[in-house]
């Protein structure tokens, strides 16, 4: 029998219809009438000083309408760590210090972009060009520019995790490696860049369109940066064009956008660029890595110590958070009787890195996975014996951090080695590499210092036995959506046509705090569960009421149909029941509410999705090229609640990921990006994509709605490491610097031959 | 953002000779404009006049000669020549080369006139078409005039089109017998531009097992498409095997003058070369080799 | 500048438009013609998140001059579905999930459609070949190339 009536089975994304037709209308198509287009201005010079900025010729210019300096606002140094305020350092459109090539300096508006474009041209900007410091490395050294006051020697954060002894592990080890990686920046390449819609109303009131992944974030930093009451703001959020984390700190076009609107008390828009987007929001935080492990001869693992700086960038921004989630997955997915990592964050004068897919993690496995195979090639043991031995296992306490529950790595690992021996005989050039992860279902922190639950649903049932719900979860493409309209009908016990979501404005919609961290499915699915446990209740007690079973029968409510569990041709239609339910009530529609606040789960997060994937290159041995054949991944993301929105998101991590692995990087030279364009920005293509294959590894886990925990995220670690394992044992060497270029694979393979031949 | 411009349409190469003398000052020609527009939308180039010469019709043709060869109008669009079942049969290596070009989208609007035009040494076109020999006809309101298409790149972004010149044509001769041609380029993501492109012309003797003719041509290897003239000489008279294709190899390599960018070494790029032209010349040798025993053309 | 006269026929519509020489052909379509279903994703024709069909060839809108466009018919993603009937690759799409954010999803669909139109039953190598073009950050594409498939294999036919 069916375990589920919704969940894990094929339903049609509820925005498709509104997608596939070109009806979805993201911020970026508002128009408003009497609308003006704002610009930006951006500081060409990585680190200076601002002497003074004349704005006359620009505001001058006909057709100009409003042009704003840093001096107009309030100066508020915001941050998303808000109860650490020294973490706030970010000031967005900056006053008198310019500390990236990009960071904001003024804004127009104009009666069109072309207009505001020219603009920009005569403001005239003064500066006084400090010197730059551009790896973490030399920022930290004694008399390296400093960025910040507050910052002595550039160090923006340390993060210290430790259990066991370490240095008492590697005395009782057998085999010590050490290794050195450099992790790469990437950028997120949504395809819809950041913008906003920003509209001031004459009664003070502040409405934004925008694209974003967190409207509640957004509504409570342009509150703080505005001197606005948050709810004198509307954040609106309909469709997203993709986030992977870049959309949901505070950002120039919204903020610039609403000090525009609010000196004009009209509409502004401001759209970034393509060259904009890749310049000035955010990135993947690059990392300097230094692995220490000490494992048995027969592969047991015993100790491990990691160290790591990380190019933080002008500010703080979400680079805090990776700091630490890159020292904690480090230790995953395996046992370790000790470890200790050091993380520090170091500010330079490049873009400030912070929050994407992954969050620190996927470098953390890289680096962790690619050592494995090193040690297993060392040890002469398989790579999946070599982590089979040393996996994580329901149950297991990572000390002081974790608790894991449900855990199908070892079905995973299984699963892997079965197909790998599918695979039997590889052609000449080829290579299979494998990686394992776990990842986190949400976060546990409240660094943003909200006073609301995570995560919070309402229901309502009107006479017709239509349910509306309101949400606060956001979605970009992920599917939130489609799964918390699947999580209520199931609970709700109706069909998904029954549900009319509401989500994406900040209004009419209850609290959220977005969609980041992977933590959607657990968090606000937990709300929306209980809201809709919570009004089934209400609907079975008028039917138990009409029913009159034996005190001993349970009732519920399964496909629009309440019935006893026991016997359950004996039933009522639940559109019957509602009608009279809502009578019962004094004619109130039936109201439920649900709510999610994670309460000691550890130091991370509730629960934690696994996972193992391989992937299959060919190397080319004459120019390094790689290519990608087959890619299968195992996953253990508990209950899956939208099979076609999970196979989607693997195969979408993967793109991404193995674009981190291989494909695409951030190079600078003095804090200035080469590559601002998707000519030289590489992001795989149709054509690159290998043959992919999803293996589902069904478990339950007991912290998440019917069992589910994430995926999507999670599936993003493991490439790069699985990547750089198959190019290991295809061709022989072991790139540990991202992305594995095809230059620096011929250049390890010329170096293997010069050895050789000695 | 792109700079306002006066925009003139011509539908016959009359009008468009007329136009370019009229604006002679100031002109850019637009035809496709899938390399022009994204420089105008950068503002990088900026012209007060634009003559848009899409609709010039009689540009657009394919034609063939069994004695002449193969006639290109500047205005046919790489899809065109993609879908030519004269060129399928007559010049397949095109063939290969536009599937490998750009996109659909940039295929169906884009021209071979406005490609060769613009300059590029990392463009598909100039390598290939070199290797094949071909001739470019260009003309002002005065005269028409005809040289090789090696001699039509001068410099990076620069050609021999003088102020109020029109690219009409390219011309391919007929490919002489046991001759056969291969193209690839070196990328991360398919059909990107090139990092390197080597095409390889090869021609065999009656027996088809020496070499009696070669034409190199590398792509984004110097500041313009180059002939490897060294390495070619080098194959003259020469059976296939392994040295030698090393010994060519590395002195295609040698004549390759590179730029390092974000994408790629001067170093790798040699190298690149290198492996390249020994992957080309096997490859036409190779066709040129079943086209000999076949006893054709 | 002066204005310059258009005449351009979208999604079987006839539209008579004055439009500055520098405008392109995407935003004529969106900013005149308020179709904003076509999207834009960079600004070096490298996306092709603009695409929409020109007289039946997928073309990058944001890489043709509206004057160029001038006297052809255009058809963009709000001209597939048929009054209330969506068309077969759309159903195909919904069926497969072959979207998440939705941006590109237009341009994908642009590009789909003119595949099928040129060859109804393309093999794989065709599709990818046909959507190369199309930049999608959050399918991986494969989706998107079942969806394309499917209709291929005739599992989609033109609804009554």
């Amino acid at each position: 029998m069916k375990k589920y009536t919704v969940i894990n089975t094929p339903v049609h994304n509820i925005d498709g219809i509104a997608k596939i037709t070109g009806r979805a209308e993201y911020a970026f198509d508002i128009q408003l009438p009497h609308m003006l287009h704002g610009k930006i201005l951006r500081s060409s010079y990585p680190h200076a000083k601002i002497l003074n900025i004349n704005t006359r010729k620009a505001e001058g210019l006909s057709g100009v309408k409003a042009v704003v300096t840093g001096k107009e606002t309030l100066g508020v140094k915001q941050g998303i760590w808000r109860r650490f305020k020294e973490l706030c350092d970010e000031e967005i459109l900056a006053r008198s210090k310019v500390r990236y090539i990009g960071e904001p300096v003024a804004a127009v508006a104009a009666v069109d972009e072309d207009t505001a474009e020219e603009a920009l041209d005569l403001i005239e900007v003064e500066y006084e060009p400090l010197p730059g410091v551009f790896e973490p490395l030399e920022a930290i050294k004694e008399g390296a520019p400093q960025l910040h006051d507050h910052a002595e020697r550039n160090i923006n954060v340390t993060r210290h995790i430790e259990w066991g002894d370490v240095d008492e592990g590697f005395k009782e080890a057998d085999h010590i490696r050490e290794d050195w990686f450099r992790c790469s920046s990437q950028h997120h390449v949504c395809m819809e860049t950041h913008n906003a819609v920003a509209s001031y109303s004459l009664d003070k009131k502040l409405t934004v369109w925008t694209s974003t992944q967190s409207h509640y974030y957004i509504q409570v930093l342009l509150s703080w940066v505005l001197g606005l009451r948050e709810n004198d703001i509307r954040v609106i959020s309909r469709y997203t064009g993709g986030g992977f984390g870049s959309k949901f700190e505070l950002d120039s076009a919204q903020f610039c956008s609403s000090l525009l609107s609010m000196k004009l008390f009209r509409p502004v828009k401001i759209t970034l660029t393509r060259e904009e987007e890749f310049m000035a929001t955010k990135r993947r935080t690059p990392m300097f890595y230094y692995l220490r492990t000490g494992v048995k001869k027969d592969g047991t693992f015993i100790a491990k110590e990691g160290r790591v700086f990380t190019e933080g960038g002008a500010y703080t921004s979400m680079g805090a958070t990776a700091l630490y989630l890159t020292g904690f997955f480090q230790a995953f997915p395996y046992v370790w009787p000790s470890y200790r990592y050091d993380g520090y964050r170091v500010y330079t004068n490049t873009a400030p890195t912070s929050a994407m897919r992954g969050f620190g993690a996927p470098q953390a496995t890289f680096c962790a996975e690619t050592q494995i195979d090193l040690i297993a090639n060392d040890l002469g043991i398989d790579p999946v014996e070599i982590r089979r031995k040393n996996a994580m296992y329901p149950g297991y306490e990572v000390p002081g951090q974790a608790t894991i529950q449900s855990c199908g790595l070892t079905q995973c690992l299984d699963k892997i080695e079965d197909w790998i021996q599918s695979r039997g005989k590889l052609p000449p050039n080829r290579g299979i590499g494998i990686a394992a992860y776990g990842f986190m279902s949400g976060g546990i922190f409240n660094w943003f210092d909200t006073p609301y639950a995570f995560s919070s649903a309402v229901i309502q049932i009107n006479i017709d036995g239509k349910v509306d719900l309101y949400v606060g979860s956001q979605d970009m493409g992920q599917g939130s959506n489609t799964t918390m309209t699947m999580i209520c009908a199931e609970e709700l016990g109706v069909r998904v046509e029954d549900i009319r979501l509401h989500m994406g404005d900040t209004e009419n919609c209850p609290v959220d705090l977005g969609a980041w961290g992977s933590r959607e499915t657990l968090m606000q699915g937990n709300a929306v569960k209980m809201a809709a446990a919570k009004a089934k209740q209400q609907i079975i007690e008028y039917a138990a009421a009409k029913l009159s079973p034996n005190i001993v029968y349970d009732l519920d409510i399964k496909d629009q149909w309440i019935h006893l569990i026991a016997r359950p041709e004996r039933g009522l239609s639940y559109f019957d029941v509602v009608k009279e339910a809502i009578r019962g009530k004094g004619g109130q529609p039936i109201i439920a509410r649900g709510h999610y606040t994670p309460h000691r789960k550890g130091m991370i997060s509730p629960a934690y999705s696994f996972g193992v994937q391989a992937v299959e290159a060919e190397v080319d041995p004459d120019t390094g090229k790689i290519t990608l054949k087959n890619c299968v991944t195992a996953h253990d993301c508990g209950q899956v609640i939208n099979p076609i929105g999970v196979e989607g998101q693997l195969e979408g991590a993967m793109a991404m990921a193995a674009g981190y692995g291989f494909t695409e990087d951030l190079p600078m030279d003095e804090g200035k990006i080469l590559n601002p364009n998707l000519v030289d920005y590489k992001v795989l293509r149709a054509t690159e994509m290998p043959e992919t294959k999803v293996i589902e590894v069904e478990t339950y886990e007991p912290e998440g709605p019917f069992g589910a925990k994430e995926a999507g995220e999670g599936l993003t670690n493991p490439t790069a490491g699985a990547l750089s394992n198959a190019v290991f044992h295809a061709a022989g060497v072991s790139i540990k610097n991202l992305p594995i270029t095809p230059e620096k694979v011929l250049e390890a393979l010329r170096e293997k031959k010069k050895k050789k031949s000695k | 953002m792109i700079q306002d411009f006066v925009y003139s349409r011509a539908k016959t190469v009359k009008e468009a000779l007329d136009l370019l003398e009229k604006y002679k000052d100031d002109y850019k020609i637009i035809c496709g404009g899938q390399s022009l527009l994204i420089l105008m939308r950068q503002g990088l180039v900026a012209p007060a006049n634009l003559i848009d010469i899409k609709g010039v019709e009689e540009l657009n043709y394919i034609k063939f000669k069994p004695k002449g060869g193969l006639k290109i109008g500047a205005v046919t669009t790489h899809s065109e020549i993609q879908k030519s079942s004269l060129i399928k049969k007559h010049y397949p290596v095109l063939i290969d080369m536009e599937e490998n070009l750009a996109s659909v989208q940039t295929r169906n609007w884009g021209t071979i006139g406005g490609n060769l035009s613009h300059g590029d040494p990392a463009g598909d076109p100039g390598p290939v078409f070199i290797a094949l020999n071909a001739t470019v006809k260009m003309a002002n309101k005065e005269r028409e005039r005809s040289i090789p298409l090696e001699e039509f790149f001068i410099d990076y972004f620069e050609t021999a089109l003088e102020e109020g010149e029109l690219l009409l044509e390219v011309q391919l001769p007929v490919v002489p017998p046991k001759t056969a041609t291969a193209y690839e380029k070196f990328n991360i993501i398919k059909n990107d531009q090139g990092i390197v492109s080597v095409a390889a012309s090869i021609t065999l003797d009656s027996r088809g097992s020496t070499c009696t003719d070669a034409r190199i041509a590398l792509g984004a290897a110097a500041s313009t498409p180059i002939r490897a003239r060294k390495a070619e000489k080098l194959l003259i008279g020469q059976r296939l095997d392994d040295g030698l294709l090393e010994k060519i190899g590395k002195k295609a390599s040698q004549e390759a003058d590179p730029v390092a960018d974000i994408h790629a070494s001067e170093e790798y790029r040699k190298y690149l070369v290198k492996a390249l032209t020994k992957r080309m010349v096997k490859k036409a040798w190779e066709r040129a080799k079943i086209i000999a025993r076949k006893g054709g053309l | 500048m002066e204005k310059r006269l258009l005449h351009i026929t979208v999604n079987n519509e006839t539209h008579e438009l004055y439009v500055e020489p520098k405008r392109l052909l995407v935003e004529v379509l969106r900013d005149e013609l308020g179709l904003t279903g076509t999207k834009r994703g960079c600004n070096t024709g490298a996306c092709s998140a603009c695409t929409v069909l020109l007289n039946g060839l997928p073309v990058k809108s944001c890489s043709v001059l509206a004057m160029q466009a001038d006297g052809t018919e255009i058809t963009t993603v709000e001209g597939l579905a048929d009054g209330g009937k969506l068309s077969p690759i759309q159903r195909s799409f919904l069926d497969h999930g072959a979207y998440q954010c939705g941006f590109c999803t237009s341009g994908m669909l642009m590009s789909a459609t003119a595949l099928l139109k040129e060859s109804p039953k393309p093999a794989k190598e065709q599709i990818i070949e046909a959507i190369h073009g199309n930049i999608c950050r959050c399918t991986g594409y494969n989706s998107i190339i079942r969806a394309i498939k499917a209709v291929a294999e005739g599992k989609y036919k033109e609804e009554e």
